[in-house]
């Protein structure tokens, strides 16, 4: 069988990792291609360093993520806080996308707190369907089908809440994902952009034990995923291993991609129970 | 994310939704201190946020797209914060240089720029009037950081927009340049020529009656028949807008002889009375929430807020302490 082929892209070194870093582990664990954009290279996200240094320090930390979860990663050299829907920017995706040859498309959705997270969203969307156009970039080949594309979640209500179409356990696979956030020390061990210097530890023991209590804290925030999702999960999953999932991660199916049927949502995530048949 | 501190996410969710149970713990965690600056350069190289006013104050600055936008939007609450001391800023983000039926360019610019000045005088606030043509306002990075600077140089609490959905372009285009500097005022290296606040500001959008994708919803309701006055003053000064018909008007609306223009005069002020009046119609049930039913019921002018989910989220203390204006519980 084919490898499924999946590009996640988020708008900073560590989006992609936190919205599908578990998902992407089932695929890779079973052979299929993932692979992480950032769209900017996290260049302002911290609160005494920024620059081209971060940009190398935050690079750094996605590739240690990506070798954790087993995928690929890049960072396009876009600043942050500047991302903007450009065609510029709509090409390079959609080049992106092709030269994957994704099945799968995962991205922001338009609406989040972030400008960066917005655009990017943006961008993702404005590529879906022109990576099937072959005069649009005709430097390379269409795709011959337009992939699913998939927005990860977010708890924003406005002007419509995210839907939760597919929802996934990732208990198998949750200690690498909070490995791969953990190797992500400017953002979650120091607190990024916009962390005080002085709440943070001043010895080595405090350091230890802020490490500890980041990671406690995603645990914690990845098993509220699976609360809120809990009805859809039974639903996938069944009754007994629905109300056992622990921890999880929900997308919802973009309108602009190709619709799946159940059969080809089974074959794009082979992670998912079969459904079980009326009766059964 | 990130030009995001990492908590951020999880604030947000807690706000949007119910169901974020490790909110706790992080909130106290990781949330920014609000270090001043006062003492100097942080030697750890953090640029330092920029100083919180200690007056006691509030710090309002909102954004129209055209000189005359501001006014009737939050005419009535600014006249009502100032009237408390509290410091309020209009920006129009264009000069409205082409809303005339007969005038354009430099002159009319130069004109509504007085009009919006007279307006600041009545309402007892500052006003400021970029200037980028009207009709041509576009998202860009630019503007991004103009709008972000501005909110930073305000050191505002409290941010008010458009909503990014509306029937002018430049409308929609102030909406989505507020919404993009949101959080982004926060961040120290994004325009690090200006001290970064060590809040996000509650982010508002002013009232429309625009239905798709969704809805304004009335979050915050202000009873403004107490300062009604200033606002038709502020109507009446803006006289190439309402009595001369902007840039759909015509000679005809604005005549020569005195008794005439007294007519027009009345006339616009009845339109808008019952523009004033929907208001508060429309977000009758808020008021009586916000106000007790009797004092709700009895509210002729009302001016409304939708709150932003990408500001800070106050809860209804806060509200309560930003619009210092609803009764006791």
């Amino acid at each position: 069988m084919e490898p499924i082929r999946v590009v996640v892209f988020g708008a900073h070194p560590d989006d992609c990792e936190y919205m599908a870093g578990g998902t992407a582990a089932l695929w890779s664990s079973r052979g299929h291609k993932v692979r992480f954009v950032s769209c900017t290279n996290g260049d302002v996200g911290h609160h005494t360093q920024s620059g081209g240094a971060l940009a190398r320090r935050r690079r750094s930390e996605a590739e240690k993520a990506a070798r954790i979860l087993g995928v690929q990663t890049l960072i396009l050299d876009n600043h942050d806080g500047e991302l903007l829907p450009t065609l510029e920017n709509r090409r390079a995706v959609v080049r992106l996308i092709r030269e994957w040859k994704a099945d799968v498309v995962i991205g922001h959705r338009p609406n989040d707190y972030h400008p960066d997270h917005r655009y990017a969203g943006v961008l993702v969307q404005d590529a879906a369907y022109m990576v099937t156009v072959p005069f649009f970039c005709p430097d390379l080949p269409p795709l011959p089908r337009n992939p699913v594309f998939l927005y990860a979640e977010d708890p924003f209500l406005r002007p419509v809440p995210f839907r939760a179409d597919l929802v996934v356990a990732i208990d198998a696979v949750v200690e690498r994902k909070l490995d791969a956030l953990d190797a992500m020390e400017s953002q979650f061990l120091e607190g990024g952009c916009g962390t005080d210097p002085g709440s943070l530890p001043k010895d080595p023991a405090g350091w230890e034990a802020r490490r500890r209590k980041v990671r406690e804290e995603f645990r914690a925030h990845f098993a509220g995923r699976a609360d809120r999702f809990r009805r859809e999960l039974v639903k996938t999953y069944g009754a007994g291993r629905g109300r056992a999932v622990r921890y999880a991660e929900a997308f919802e199916i973009c309108e602009y991609g190709r619709r799946p049927d159940e059969a080809e949502l089974r074959r794009l995530f082979p992670f998912l129970p079969r459904p079980r048949r009326r009766g059964a | 994310m990130d030009s995001r501190r990492f908590p951020l996410r999880f604030v947000a969710a807690a706000a949007a939704l119910a169901a974020f149970p490790l909110l706790g713990l992080l909130g106290t965690a990781c949330a920014r201190s609000g270090a001043s600056s006062a003492a100097g350069p942080d030697p750890s190289g953090r640029p330092a946020p920029a100083d919180a006013p200690q007056d006691g104050k509030l710090r309002i600055i909102a954004f129209g797209a055209h000189p005359d936008d501001c006014e009737l939007r939050e005419g009535g609450v600014a006249a009502k914060w100032a009237a408390l001391g509290h410091k309020v800023k209009f920006v129009s983000c264009t000069n409205g240089d082409i809303g005339h039926w007969g005038m354009a360019g430099g002159p009319l610019a130069a004109r509504r720029a007085a009009e919006v000045h007279r307006c600041a005088q009545i309402l007892g606030i500052e006003t400021e009037v970029l200037d980028i043509h009207d009709g041509e306002l576009m998202v860009t990075m630019e503007n991004r950081r103009t709008i972000c600077r501005l909110i930073r140089q305000w050191k505002a609490d409290i941010v008010i927009s458009h909503r990014p959905n509306d029937y002018h372009p430049d409308h929609r285009y102030v909406g989505v340049l507020v919404m993009d500097a949101a959080y982004m005022v926060t961040v120290p290296f994004f325009c690090p020529d200006t001290p970064h606040l060590a809040k996000n500001p509650v982010f508002l959008f002013s009232e429309d009656g625009f239905q798709r994708p969704n809805p304004f919803t009335g979050d915050i309701v202000v009873a403004i028949d107490d300062v009604i006055e200033k606002k038709f003053a502020c109507v009446e000064a803006l006289e190439s807008q309402f009595l001369e018909g902007g840039c759909n008007g015509g000679p005809h609306l604005w005549p020569a002889d005195e008794a005439g223009r007294q007519a027009r005069r009345q006339k616009v002020r009845e339109q808008f009375e019952k523009r004033f009046l929907s208001t508060a119609n429309r977000f009758r049930a808020r008021l009586e929430q916000l106000y007790g039913p009797e004092r709700g019921r009895a509210v002729r002018y009302a001016e409304a807020f939708e709150i932003c989910e990408y500001g800070r989220r106050p809860d209804e203390a806060e509200l309560r302490r930003l619009f210092p204006f609803f009764p006791e519980r």
